[in-house]
């Protein structure tokens, strides 16, 4: 009874994400009739053409090459980051933990500043140099934070957290530094550390698609042993788990996969952090659920608020603004919740 | 005739650990056979958790082996480790909201790999577990929400689960009212007994450690002080030597074991003179003030007393000084010297309460001639048996010297306290 009402409940998710990816196709800046979307949708997809004559080559453009890849990448994104912040919370044992905690975003932001101050330009793999700067920086950070935290073969996770937001401070200072002596790409800078999903089409979709999908295998392969680290790390090595292995295996994958996915689309905040409680709410603790939830949830919430960023207003707005306006609230409701509970 | 030997589970050699550079094991060496109930006892800080941390793979070895059914504990990995040692904690919680069901299963955690759901046997020895610790009934309840003693019969569940041969406990009790307590340990030792499992349990009740363990380690600073079983580690001077305070140890005769009575380790005596008290006793309730006296630093003695008597147990665990007769015996004339001879130097004389017979009456001969203050309890003539020879005595001090009555011995002990009070220094005369 409750594994076919969990059986269920995924596959009614699934659907629910596909009807927000299809209806947030439709929804636009550019006035492309509900009709003319869906044809341009069926021959893409399924070759079913219903009468494309007289359809322009740019409706069909804007929703094949500029919507739906931007509504996918932003699907992956926000499930990207939810899962993980929700693993990082589990061998952190920590509320607050989100995918940007070890420094991966200062590393990412000052890398991109670099190629946008450099004004890198050459593409590789379907990244342009910005982003590949991104990546190396993202990766960088986080390899000090590592090193600088490893006591022989463990790493004590409050000297992680620590460590984290000394070496993401210091990279931060470095960044803005750079900001000051280059103040004509301030803008652009800016608006990188935003985050946004303007402008992303296929080919970022296929950047990150592999990372996803190694990563999220890597993730679904250690759900067990990341509940048992729920019970703390001294408990979870006498019942048989190698905590320090499990704190590799996810450190690495995590900020891989968020690595790839902040040097596309730029620091979007509190997605990380807000989703996985939100689910946890609904779903328990168990890793096993909350993982393939959390990147369900992510993934739609930032569709949501995507389209909102190009939606709402006459200007496109950074997405991480939006994602803010709603994690900021939700994480001061989660504070006053835990102070209730006298936890 | 090999299978009569027991199997060695553990064995431990001149093991050295402790946190960084301060070693808290210092050389600890045992030897543990299978089916054994091992308690470790001994002071906060003498390396008994270090010991099971070490032993759990927490913490490493610095020097020495300890060798975990037959190789080298280094040698396992923390899942090998895990299918054969079970840990229990003091107390435990989780900031998370998983059922009974959820904290049970995860005992199962060392025998499945990544790529393995629990299979259907995983589950049977779930179910079983939670049977045998009854906490079947609530297995879908949220861990959280329990009371502590149904708390601590989960992780026993989950102990059970990881189908260990060695179980190691840290003051599982500790946390505990006593019905959970006495609850817990006679779990584990159904453990103990019906699987034959290896226990090793680091306990603070010394009680609860004599009763339930076949085998006591007694360890101060790192090391073992004694190893046997209870009757031979629960001695008074094993214990004085190690707690560093005096216990008052006697045998329990409901179970048999001995059983231990802590006195108290805050000495009153810089609050008071020492004053040179004689106290006449020799039955059963003088036990208190004696032990009270004692406390407050004067010099106490005690007589005539027959060996045996509870009044002497308690002067002969707190080495109090006193005349002694064989038991069942009436005072003789030597003895009866000697007491008096005691008494001629006392400051005060406390004649307790205590049935006067034939027997004992003698103690009261030669009072009339003292120096020292006169103390009586008046109950003693509710119990006499000399057919009128106590209050002949009586009259007979009570013309030459003046007799103070009393109707407790806590009144005495008051009015010893205000004579002897030292005044607290006035801070203001500087």
């Amino acid at each position: 009874m409750k594994n076919s009402v969990k059986k269920y409940s995924i596959i009614i998710s699934i659907a629910i994400c596909i009807i927000i990816i299809y209806v947030c196709t439709l929804l636009g800046v550019a006035s492309i009739s509900f009709w003319d979307a869906n044809k341009i949708l069926l021959d893409q997809l399924f070759h079913i053409d219903l009468g494309m004559e007289n359809i322009s080559a740019g409706a069909v453009a804007i929703i094949w090459n500029v919507r739906l890849p931007r509504i996918i990448l932003a699907f992956i994104t926000g499930g990207v980051l939810a899962i993980c912040g929700a693993a990082y919370q589990g061998i952190f044992k920590n509320p607050m933990a989100d995918p940007y905690i070890l420094g991966v975003s200062s590393g990412a932001a000052l890398g991109a500043t670099i190629g946008i101050v450099m004004n890198f330009s050459s593409s590789l793999f379907g990244m342009n140099g910005t982003a590949i700067l991104a990546f190396v920086g993202s990766f960088a950070s986080i390899l000090v934070v590592y090193n600088i935290s490893r006591v022989g073969r463990k790493v004590p996770v409050a000297t992680l957290l620590l460590s984290g937001i000394a070496i993401g401070q210091t990279i931060s200072a470095i960044m803005y530094l750079l900001m000051i002596f280059n103040q004509e790409e301030m803008t652009q800078i800016m608006f990188w550390i935003m985050g946004s999903l303007n402008g992303k089409g296929w080919g970022q979709v296929l950047t990150v698609l592999p990372y996803v999908l190694v990563g999220g295998v890597i993730m679904l392969t250690s759900v067990r042993e990341l509940d048992i680290m729920l019970l703390g790390e001294e408990t979870a090595t006498q019942l048989g788990v190698d905590t320090e292995r499990l704190k590799k295996k996810i450190l690495i994958t995590s900020s891989l996969l968020t690595a790839a996915v902040v040097s596309v689309t730029g620091i979007i905040g509190f997605v990380g952090l807000v989703v996985p409680h939100i689910v946890r709410l609904v779903t328990g603790p168990k890793h096993r659920v909350l993982i393939p939830f959390s990147l369900l949830f992510g993934g739609a919430f930032l569709i949501l608020c995507d389209t909102l960023a190009r939606t709402v207003a006459g200007q496109e707005i950074p997405v991480g603004i939006i994602t803010a306006a709603f994690g900021g609230p939700f994480f001061v409701y989660l504070l006053r919740k835990r102070k209730q509970g006298g936890a | 005739m090999e299978r009569l030997m027991p199997r060695i589970m553990l064995d431990f050699k001149d093991v050295v650990s402790g946190y960084g550079e301060k070693d808290i094991l210092q050389g600890f060496n045992a030897t543990i056979c299978q089916g054994e109930f091992v308690g470790l006892i001994g002071p906060n800080g003498t390396g008994k958790s270090t010991l099971l941390k070490c032993l759990s793979g927490l913490l490493p070895v610095k020097s020495g082996v300890i060798t975990l059914e037959e190789k080298d504990n280094t040698s396992y990995t923390q899942r090998e480790r895990a299918q054969m040692i079970a840990v229990v904690p003091q107390s435990f919680d989780i900031d998370y909201d998983f059922t009974v069901e959820d904290i049970v299963l995860m005992g199962r955690n060392p025998y499945l790999s990544y790529r393995t759901k629990e299979s259907q046997n995983d589950y049977t020895i779930v179910t079983e577990a939670m049977r045998a610790t009854k906490t079947l009934q609530f297995r879908k309840r949220l861990y959280n929400n329990l009371s502590g003693g149904e708390k601590q019969r989960v992780i026993i569940a989950r102990a059970i689960a990881q189908e260990p041969d060695i179980i190691l406990l840290d003051e599982p009790t500790s946390a505990l009212d006593i019905h959970h307590q006495i609850e817990v340990m006679e779990l584990i030792r159904n453990l103990n007994l019906k699987k034959s499992m290896t226990v090793v349990a680091v306990l603070h009740d010394i009680n609860l450690a004599a009763r339930y363990c076949n085998r006591l380690i007694l360890m101060k600073d790192g090391r073992v002080v004694v190893d046997g079983t209870p009757k031979d580690v629960i001695t008074e001077a094993n214990l004085k030597k190690v707690y560093e305070m005096k216990m008052f140890i006697q045998e329990n005769k409901l179970f048999g074991k001995p059983e231990i009575i802590p006195l108290r380790v805050i000495k009153e005596s810089e609050d008071y003179r020492s004053l040179r008290i004689h106290v006449i006793c020799g039955s059963n309730k003088a036990s208190q003030v004696l032990e009270e006296l004692e406390a407050m630093g004067h010099q106490v003695t005690a007589g005539v007393v027959n060996q045996g008597s509870d009044d002497w147990t308690i002067c002969d665990v707190l080495g109090i000084p006193m005349i002694e007769e064989s038991p069942f015996t009436a005072i003789s004339s030597e003895k009866q010297a000697e007491n008096l001879a005691v008494m001629a130097e006392s400051d005060v004389i406390l004649i307790s309460d205590l049935p006067f017979g034939h027997g004992n009456i003698a103690n009261l001969i030669g009072l009339e001639k003292l120096t020292g203050e006169i103390y009586f309890h008046r109950n003693c003539l509710n119990n006499d048996f000399t057919e009128g020879q106590l209050k002949k005595r009586l009259a007979a001090i009570k013309k030459q010297k003046k007799v103070n009555e009393i109707d407790d011995h806590q009144e005495f002990i008051e009015i010893i306290k205000a004579l002897t009070l030292i005044e607290e220094k006035s801070i203001d005369s500087n």
